[in-house]
């Protein structure tokens, strides 16, 4: 338990460093502490519920509406940020989330648009195309790096920008492209069956979707994995000290390969989750870099499939509060900013572990 | 007049490395310091050349006493040092690397153009045949080992040490080298050669420091000496071993017949069951890729492996299917994984099986059993499996990772300089658990740079030079100057 917090503590004393710095910083280019207060407080109620106007009576949507929003985009950043985590574990730095996320929507899209199958395994057969999309994207640079050593860095950011042309300048304004109806002339692939879409929790009032269920199961199953199964102990002990697990008679460059699949599939899982929990079909362009953002939640969360799923709903929710502070002349983006600052923190960990040393000292110690 | 180091000491914890060392340099003097590995010369030019700090004892330079607290001060007093592993920076130009540290500027900014003819005029004036324009990583290591000799002529130097400058270089290539700073010498420059290579030193230096066990125990003269007689000072007189008590070794456990494979070349030896096998030798002769070889990290590129009867182990895996035990050189790096726990430590390689596993599981009862069983019968302080791995000493490391592979109940045990770096009484420890284990029947093959652990534990010694096997001998016949001959390669009359 002590180690744990031990672990946490550095993410979470960036995040509210980063939060104070932020606040101070709206309060001086805003005119005061009282917008800044203001300015804060609606974000966290556009984050995760306006309760004040939910306890002066207002209809539960005041609660749902906001929830859902967070929800949405902490299920995105939740699955790539899973996605950079479980490569770091062992070692690898796939920077390729955002590639495979391109092609596992893509793959989602178009399975969930071309197939006619009752709604449960429709859904099941989306998912699971996307995921093994981004795993078969993955699976190049995993295979590069075990038999002829190229550095994933390189392979999996070239391969960003491949999928990315691929898909957006070709497929999806070419032969993907949905048919177009007179003069309405849009780019995209066709609307996905409702079989495929991710199905709403709370009905009309809020676009929350399972996919915030699938991600939290995600987490789960991958903690339990690195933390209970032998297989997952292999993981961390080849990305603690690939040599002494080799030397222990652990297969690196296989776990390599089936890490990076795993990373990959998580990915395309996101993509999936974007297109059948929100955009129903593959749009012009995702727009968005969900798949960079999961560097930064796997880095905030330590790269604990808790800690990321945590990084991610509290980021999560305060982009999707973000927008209300476009009230107090606050720009939507400014999450995006204490998230980049949070994440500058923790890369000052040796700081906050040397800080942390003196707070909790070690037990035994060297 | 020159540069004199005065009773100089220095410990490493509990480890003596120096036991006041005195030595003198004159200038333009070649001077050659000889010992076996650990015996302290390359610690006493580290200590000359402000790398450590001497415990006690001053330098003197003209008579004088400087204080040498870095590499900075080393440089600015004159003294250079070119180390066996180099220096340089790949990347970058000859030029570049030489200037490296003070820089000619302009405006702030490197002046490339003057940094190139600087480095062409010292070039020049020292003989040395070097493109400054090339990229290092272009140049043969002949090459890249000027650079590093330019680089502190450079700096003007007076003093320049050669730590085992011909350890990575061609013979042609060390001709060469010879020849350069003998004319350097000639010129005034005060040389030292650190070497184990007793013919080049014979006939290089013109004097011959030789150290053994962190003191100076001779002084000679080339003219005077003979390899033959420098190894037996580099070895001295030793007081016999008490011998374990006598084995009866059973059946082959591993039998390698002419392997070759990287440094190791045509190797044949067998290991028996109940015998403990010493491997001698002066340190990057082939031990490494022996150890390596029987514990299944590299390949055999020629001849054939026996393990047990069973064909050749491909993988650590496999290896450790057959039943062979690593205890690596490198602790840290191939032994543990400090960012995990004792426990898990201790489940590393047999992370798969009962008690530490249950299926796909990990068995975190069974596994905390084990742990603590092995942490009070090893005496691994303190006792607490949960504790991380790198918040234990080096000896309770050591004893952890002993006990480690001595649990899984192998068959043969490779153990690689194990007692290295411990304290004395963790030494005994771990010498204790691999005479126990050749009790029981067990296989072992010692690898050690340290000849009196060799010998105090060993049934058979094989020795290593280049790579091939220069000598068999048996516990009756063990003869420590003929043992030091054969490390040194030097054959009989």
């Amino acid at each position: 338990m002590r180690e744990t917090l031990r672990a946490a503590l550095p993410s979470v004393a960036s995040i509210v460093t980063s939060l104070l710095v932020c606040f101070v910083a709206v309060a001086v280019l805003r005119g005061g502490l009282e917008v800044a207060l203001d300015a804060f407080l609606a974000m966290t109620w556009g984050a995760f519920g306006d309760f004040p106007k939910f306890f002066d009576g207002a209809s539960s949507a005041v609660l749902l509406r906001p929830l859902g929003e967070s929800a949405t985009k902490a299920a995105l950043l939740t699955l790539t940020g899973l996605s950079v985590a479980v490569a770091f574990r062992v070692g690898l730095f796939n920077i390729g989330a955002q590639g495979q996320l391109v092609v596992g929507a893509l793959a989602a899209a178009v399975v969930g648009a071309a197939v006619e199958l009752p709604a449960v395994a429709h859904l099941t057969l989306s998912l699971l195309a996307a995921a093994g999309a981004g795993a078969l994207y993955a699976l190049g640079p995993a295979l590069l790096k075990r038999y002829r050593g190229v550095h994933e860095v390189i392979s999996t950011i070239m391969l960003n920008w491949v999928a990315v042309s691929l898909v957006e300048n070709w497929l999806v304004t070419g032969p993907l492209r949905a048919v177009t109806s007179g003069d309405n002339s849009i780019a995209g692939t066709a609307q996905i069956h409702d079989s495929a879409a991710l199905p709403r929790l709370v009905g009309d009032v809020s676009r929350l979707n399972a996919g915030i269920l699938l991600a939290v199961l995600a987490a789960v199953v991958l903690w339990l994995w690195l933390s209970r199964f032998t297989g997952g102990f292999e993981w961390r002990a080849i990305g603690a000290n690939p040599a002494a697990a080799e030397a222990s008679g652990m297969n690196v460059g296989r776990s390599f390969v089936s890490a990076m699949l795993v990373s990959g599939a998580l990915a395309g899982l996101a993509g999936a989750v974007l297109i059948l929990g929100t955009e129903q079909r593959y749009p012009a362009t995702i727009g968005a870099p969900y798949g960079f953002d999961g560097i930064a939640m796997a880095l905030i969360g330590n790269g604990h499939p808790l800690g990321v799923l945590a990084s991610s709903l509290l980021f999560g929710g305060l982009r999707a509060g973000g927008t209300r502070m476009q009230l107090f002349g606050v720009h939507k983006s400014f999450p995006e900013l204490i998230q980049g600052l949070a994440l500058l923190l923790v890369a000052a960990r040796l700081v906050w572990l040397k800080l942390s040393a003196k707070v909790l000292p070690p037990k035994g110690g060297a | 007049m020159g540069i004199a180091l005065r009773h100089i000491s220095k410990r490493f914890g509990s480890q003596v490395a120096l036991d006041d060392v005195s030595l003198e340099l004159e200038r333009g003097e070649r001077v050659a310091l000889v010992g076996e590995n650990g015996a302290g010369k390359s610690s006493l030019m580290n200590v000359l050349y402000g790398l450590y700090a001497a415990d006690a004892g001053d330098i003197a330079l003209d008579g004088a006493p400087v204080r040498i607290r870095t590499p900075a001060d080393a440089l600015a007093r004159g003294i250079g040092m070119v180390h066996q592993h180099f220096t340089l920076v790949r990347t970058l130009s000859v030029a570049e690397n030489v200037v490296l540290g003070n820089e000619p500027t302009r405006g702030g900014l490197l002046d490339l153009p003057r940094a190139i003819a600087e480095v062409q005029a010292t070039c020049r004036r020292f003989g040395f045949e070097l493109d400054p324009r090339a990229r290092v990583d272009a140049l043969t290591v002949g090459s890249q080992q000027k650079v590093e000799i330019v680089k502190a002529l450079h700096r003007g130097v007076s003093t320049l040490i050669l730590d085992e400058p011909t350890a990575v270089l061609t013979p042609q290539e060390a001709d060469e080298l010879f020849a350069v700073t003998r004319k350097l010498a000639d010129e005034g420059l005060t040389v030292v050669l650190i070497s184990h290579k007793l013919r080049e030193v014979l006939s290089f230096a013109t004097r011959i420091a030789v150290m053994r066990r962190g003191k100076k125990v001779a002084e000679v003269k080339p003219a005077d000496a003979t390899p033959e007689s420098l190894a037996a000072l580099m070895v001295g007189a030793r007081t016999p071993p008490p011998p374990p008590p006598a084995s009866t070794p059973g059946e082959v456990v591993v039998a390698l017949e002419r392997v070759t494979a990287g440094r190791l070349k045509e190797v044949s030896l067998e290991v028996r069951a109940g015998e403990v096998l010493g491997i001698a030798g002066v340190d990057g002769n082939g031990q490494r890729e022996l150890a390596e070889v029987l514990t299944g990290l590299r390949r055999v590129e020629a001849g054939a492996l026996r393990l047990a009867g069973e064909g050749r182990p491909l993988t650590p895996r496999q290896a450790r299917a057959l039943g062979v035990a690593h205890v690596p050189e490198d602790r840290l790096h191939h032994g543990i994984v400090t960012d995990f726990t004792v426990a898990e430590n201790v489940s590393l390689g047999r992370h798969r099986l009962a008690p530490f596993a249950k299926g796909a599981l990990i068995d975190f009862a069974g596994r905390l059993g084990r742990t603590s069983a092995l942490l009070e019968s090893h005496d691994v302080r303190p006792r607490e499996p949960g504790l991380r791995m790198g918040a234990l000493s080096g000896g309770n490391q050591q004893k952890l990772v002993v006990g480690r592979e001595l649990d899984a109940a192998p068959k043969l045990l490779v153990a690689v300089q194990p007692t290295r770096g411990l304290d004395l009484a963790a030494v005994d420890a771990v010498r204790a658990r691999l005479l126990d284990f050749r009790a029981k029947g067990g296989a072992v093959v010692l690898v050690s740079l340290d000849l009196d652990e060799v010998l105090a534990l060993s049934d058979r010694v094989v020795v290593l030079y280049e790579g091939r096997v220069t000598g068999g001998f048996a516990r009756a016949a063990f003869d420590e100057r003929v043992l030091g001959r054969r490390m040194l390669g030097v054959r009989d009359a």
